[in-house]
C-alpha cells in the first residue's frame, strides 16, 4: 500500500515537472515571438511617437500585394519612405509564393486575413467565402484615373475578368509580355544550307523548308540525323487552321465560349499533321516534348541540333540581337549558341493557312489581380490609400521605378532624358530586391513605364511581334475543375495518336463526340452561364 | 559434390549480379546528380547520360551558397533537429513505459487512446489554429511539439519494453532499487536499440520536414534549411516575367546544375551520420516488425 502510493506520488512530481517545463519552455519563448512578431509593433510605436504633419494617424495596412518571394525589411528605407508617402504603416505578409492558395486558405479558415492581397484564387470563391470585398468602379476612376485609362487602353475585358455578379471584386493587372505572341524561330544557317532565302510564310513554303530540312542534310555532316520540328512547332502549325486546339482551352465563337479542341478546323490540322510525320518532318521524340528537362522555354532538341523549327518561348528569351556593351542575347539564345557555335537564328512568323488564319499561343495580357478583403473595407481610408499607391505607379516614373528596381544610382542609373534604365545590380536575385522592399508596394506593373524603362528590348519585342491567339478570359466553373483534367488528357491523347497515325484521322469525329459526353457539354453550358452571370447580364 | 558446388557458385553469382545491379540503381542517379550539379550548361543540354563530369562549373552552388538565410537556414534545421529528437525520445519512452506495464489501471483504455490518434487527427487547419492559440507561432516549438509523440513509434517502444524480462525489475526492487533507479539503470540501458531507431527516423524526419516551417513560420530567418533550399531553387526558376525582374531575362540560369546541388547540399550531412546510426536502424525495424 505504501508503495503504491510512493509510486504514485513519483509518478506525479515527474508529470508535474514535465508539465512545468514544458510551460516554462513555452512561455519563455512565447515571450519571445511576441518580441520579434512585435518587431513592426515597435515601429509602430516609434512612428507614432514623432508626431505627422497631417492630424491623421497612419492607417495600417496588412500587406499581401506583392509576390512575396521573399520578406522585406520593415526598416528599409524604401518601405518608411512609402509610408511617410502615403500616411500609412505596412504590415507586410509573408507567404510562401508556391503554396500561396494553400497557406492562404489555412489563415482564411484561422481568422486571419490580409487587408489587400494578390488574387490567385477564383473571384467567386472568395466572395462566396466572405473574403473579398467588391471596389467600386466610381472609387477606381475617381481616385487612380491614369490606371483605369491604362487598363481600357490594353484591354477592356480584364474588367470583366473581376467581376463577379456585375460588381468589381479586384483590381486587373497588365503582364507586358503576354501582349507579345511566343515566337517562331528558324535555323538561318540550315534555310541557307539547303538554299532557302525566303522566310516560309506559308503552310505550303514551311512543308518545303522542312523537307529539305530532313532530306539535304542541312548541318551537313553526312547523316540523316535531322528533322523539320517538335513539340514546341506544333502549336502554330494548328494555328493555321484556327486556333492551337491540343488541350483543353476555350475559345470564343460567335459569343459563346466553346472548346478550341473540338472544332471542325482541328481535322484538317491532324490531317497535315499526320502527313508530316509521315514524311519523317516530325521528331518522334516530340510525344515526350523537346524540352528535357531544366528551365521551360530551352529547346535541347535544338540545341543538339535535331531540329530546325521551334517556338513556345517568348522575345527576351531567344533575343539576338544584341544591345552592345557586355549584352549576349537572351537567355535561352545564349544557351543555344553556346551549344551550336556557328549556329544561327531567325524570327519568322507563323504559317499562313488556306483560310488565312494564322497565329501562335500567347499569353495574353490579364495578370493577377489585387484586391481587398472584407476587413479592410471596414475602413474607407484603406482602399483610398492602396488607389493613391496605384496611381503613382502610373503617374510617378521616378516613384515607379524605385519601389520596382530599388534606389537610384544604387541598383539603376537613367542612361539618357528619354527614360531608358539600366540595371546596375543585374545578378542580385528576386528574394534580395524583397528585403530591400523593392517589388513590394509597385501592387501591379506598369505596363507604359515598363517599355519606357525597357525601350530597347520592347522596341526589338514590337519587330518581331507577329499575330497569336491569347487566351479567353473565362470564370472558372465547378465541372470545369472537374473534366478538365481527363478531358485534357483525352485531348492530347488523341492529337498525338492521330499525328502518329496510330489512329486514323477520321475517328476525329468520335472523339468530339466522346469529348462532348465526358463533361465538354456541361462544361460549356456551365462557363457560358457563367459569363453572363459574371457580366451582369 | 562437385555438382553442388557448381550450383552454390552459380547461385551466388545470380545473387551478385542481383545486388550489383541494385547498387547500380542507386549509384548511376546520385553521379548523375553530382555531375550535373558541377557542369555548365551547354553540358547539362546535350543528350544521353551525365555519369562523369567533362568540365565544371560550380555556378549551381554558388546560387545556393550565396543567401545568408542557408546558413540561418542550416543552424535551424540543427536546432530542431537536436532539441524535436530529444523531446520524442523522452516523451515517447515516458509514455511508453507505463503502457507496458500490466499493472497500470485502465491500461486498455490508456492503450486505445493512443491508438486512436493513429486513425483519427484534427486535420490541417484546427491544427494551424491550435498552434496559434497556444502561442507557439514563430517559435521552433511549433516545429517540435505538434510531432512530439509518433503514436506508431509509441506502440513499438511499449511492445520492446513488454518483452525484457519482469524478473530483471523484480531483482533490482529485491536489492532495494527504487522505481526511479529502475527505470534509469535497469529499463533504459536495456532499451538503448529501440531508442536509437526513435531517434534515427525522429532526426531523419526533422532534418526533412519543411511544411510546418512553412505554416508555423513566418520570419524568414527562422525558417529551416529544407524550405530555404526550395526557395532558393524557386527563385531562380521563376519566370523573369511573371516576377517583373526584366533584367534577368538576360541570364541564362542553370536551374538544373542548381536544383542537383541544393541535393547534394542537403543530402550529405544525412548521409555522414547514416553509415555509423545504420545497424541501429536495421536492428530496431526489424525488432519493430517481428513484434509490433
Amino acid at each position: 500500500m505504501a508503495t503504491k502510493t510512493k509510486k504514485r506520488a513519483v509518478a506525479v512530481i515527474l508529470l508535474v515537472t514535465m508539465l512545468a517545463a514544458l510551460m516554462a519552455a513555452c512561455s519563455g519563448k512565447n515571450e519571445n515571438g511576441g518580441a520579434s512578431a512585435s518587431g513592426s509593433a515597435g515601429a509602430k510605436g516609434s512612428e507614432s511617437a514623432k508626431p505627422s504633419a497631417t492630424a491623421e494617424p497612419p492607417v495600417t495596412l496588412d500587406w499581401l500585394a506583392y509576390n512575396s518571394y521573399g520578406q522585406p525589411d520593415a526598416n528599409a528605407p524604401l518601405v518608411q519612405m512609402v509610408e511617410k508617402k502615403f500616411n500609412a504603416k505596412f504590415n507586410v505578409w509573408y507567404v510562401d509564393n508556391q503554396k500561396w492558395v494553400d497557406q492562404l486558405n489555412v489563415k482564411f479558415a484561422a481568422g486571419e486575413m490580409p487587408d489587400v492581397l494578390q488574387i490567385r484564387e477564383q473571384i467567386p470563391k472568395y466572395v462566396d467565402n466572405g473574403i473579398l470585398a467588391p471596389i467600386p468602379e466610381e472609387k477606381i476612376r475617381e481616385l487612380a484615373p491614369t490606371y483605369a485609362a491604362t487598363i481600357d487602353k490594353y484591354d477592356p475585358n480584364l474588367w470583366n475578368a473581376v467581376k463577379y455578379d456585375g460588381k468589381i471584386y479586384g483590381l486587373p493587372s497588365i503582364n507586358l509580355a503576354g501582349d507579345y505572341p511566343t515566337v517562331v524561330l528558324w535555323r538561318q544557317d540550315w534555310l541557307d544550307n539547303v538554299g532557302i532565302t525566303k522566310i516560309p510564310e506559308t503552310l505550303d513554303e514551311f512543308e518545303a523548308a522542312l523537307l529539305k530540312f530532313r532530306n539535304d542534310d542541312p548541318d551537313k555532316d553526312g547523316k540523316k540525323d535531322t528533322y523539320g520540328l517538335s513539340s514546341f512547332a506544333i502549336p502554330f502549325v494548328m494555328g493555321a487552321f484556327g486556333y492551337p486546339g491540343n488541350n483543353a482551352s476555350y475559345v470564343m465563337k460567335d459569343g459563346k465560349i466553346t472548346f478550341a479542341a473540338i472544332q471542325p478546323e482541328m481535322k484538317d490540322a491532324l490531317t497535315v499533321l499526320n502527313k508530316w510525320y509521315k514524311e519523317e518532318l516530325i521528331d518522334p521524340e516530340f510525344v515526350t516534348g523537346e524540352n528535357t528537362g531544366g528551365y521551360w522555354a530551352d529547346s535541347q532538341a535544338l540545341y543538339n541540333g535535331r531540329i530546325g523549327l521551334t517556338g513556345n518561348g517568348m522575345f527576351y528569351q531567344w533575343r539576338n540581337e544584341l544591345f552592345g556593351g557586355e549584352d549576349q542575347g537572351g537567355g535561352q539564345y545564349q544557351n543555344f549558341i553556346k551549344a551550336q557555335p556557328g549556329g544561327k537564328l531567325t524570327f519568322g512568323k507563323p504559317p499562313v493557312g488556306p483560310s488565312g488564319k494564322s497565329g501562335t499561343l500567347q499569353w495574353g495580357v490579364n495578370s493577377t489581380a489585387v484586391g481587398i478583403t472584407n476587413k479592410a473595407a471596414e475602413d474607407p481610408r484603406k482602399l483610398e490609400t492602396l488607389l493613391k499607391m496605384l496611381e503613382t505607379t502610373f503617374t510617378d516614373y521616378d516613384y515607379y521605378m524605385t519601389v520596382l528596381r530599388g534606389n537610384e544610382g544604387e541598383d539603376w542609373k537613367k542612361v539618357d532624358d528619354s527614360g531608358k534604365v539600366l540595371i546596375l545590380n543585374q545578378s542580385t536575385s528576386v528574394a534580395d530586391f524583397s528585403k530591400k522592399g523593392v517589388q513590394v508596394f509597385n501592387i501591379m506593373n506598369n505596363p507604359d513605364f515598363d517599355k519606357k524603362a525597357d525601350a530597347d528590348l520592347y522596341k526589338f519585342a514590337d519587330s518581331k511581334k507577329t499575330t497569336g491567339y491569347p487566351p479567353v478570359i473565362a470564370p472558372a466553373v465547378d465541372s470545369y475543375a472537374k473534366y478538365a483534367g481527363d478531358l485534357y488528357k483525352l485531348a492530347t491523347e488523341t492529337y498525338i495518336k492521330i499525328i502518329l497515325g496510330e489512329q486514323p484521322v477520321s475517328s476525329f469525329d468520335a472523339f468530339v463526340a466522346k469529348f462532348k459526353a465526358n463533361g465538354g457539354d456541361e462544361i460549356e453550358k456551365d462557363v457560358n452561364e457563367a459569363y453572363n452571370k459574371m457580366l451582369g447580364k | 559434390m562437385k555438382q553442388r558446388r557448381m550450383s552454390d557458385r552459380l547461385f551466388s553469382l545470380v545473387v551478385y549480379a542481383l545486388l550489383t545491379g541494385l547498387a547500380l540503381t542507386i549509384v548511376l542517379p546520385m553521379m548523375q546528380v553530382l555531375t550535373i550539379s558541377v557542369s555548365p550548361l551547354n553540358v547539362v543540354n546535350r543528350y544521353g547520360f551525365h555519369f562523369i563530369p567533362t568540365a565544371f562549373d560550380f555556378s549551381g552552388y554558388r546560387q545556393v551558397f550565396h543567401k545568408e538565410t542557408i546558413w540561418t537556414g542550416y543552424q535551424n534545421t540543427l536546432v530542431r533537429t537536436i532539441l524535436g529528437t530529444g523531446i520524442t525520445i523522452v516523451m515517447t519512452f515516458l509514455g511508453a513505459y507505463p503502457l507496458s506495464k500490466r499493472q497500470l489501471p485502465n491500461r486498455a483504455f490508456w492503450t486505445g487512446f493512443v491508438v486512436l490518434t493513429m486513425f483519427f487527427s484534427g486535420g490541417l487547419i484546427p491544427s494551424y489554429m491550435l498552434v496559434k492559440n497556444i502561442g507557439l507561432m514563430n517559435t521552433v516549438w511549433s516545429l517540435v511539439l505538434p510531432g512530439a509523440v509518433s503514436a506508431f513509434m509509441l506502440l513499438i517502444v511499449r511492445n520492446f519494453i513488454a518483452a525484457l524480462p519482469e524478473s530483471l525489475e523484480e531483482s533490482a526492487k529485491i536489492d532495494g532499487a527504487n522505481d526511479l533507479y529502475i527505470l534509469w539503470k535497469i529499463v533504459v540501458p536495456l532499451s538503448m536499440p529501440i531508442l536509437a531507431t526513435v531517434a534515427l527516423y525522429a532526426a531523419v524526419d526533422h532534418w526533412n520536414a519543411w511544411f510546418d516551417s512553412m505554416l508555423y513560420i513566418q520570419n524568414e530567418k527562422k525558417q529551416v534549411l529544407q524550405l530555404i533550399l526550395r526557395k532558393i531553387i524557386i527563385d531562380g526558376t521563376a519566370d523573369p516575367s511573371t516576377t517583373g525582374a526584366a533584367d534577368s531575362m538576360n541570364a541564362p540560369t542553370n536551374s538544373q546544375a542548381m536544383k542537383m546541388a541544393a541535393l547534394v547540399v542537403t543530402m550529405l550531412p544525412i548521409m555522414c551520420v547514416y553509415p555509423f546510426l545504420q545497424k541501429y536502424f536495421v536492428k530496431g525495424t526489424l525488432l519493430g516488425s517481428v513484434k509490433g
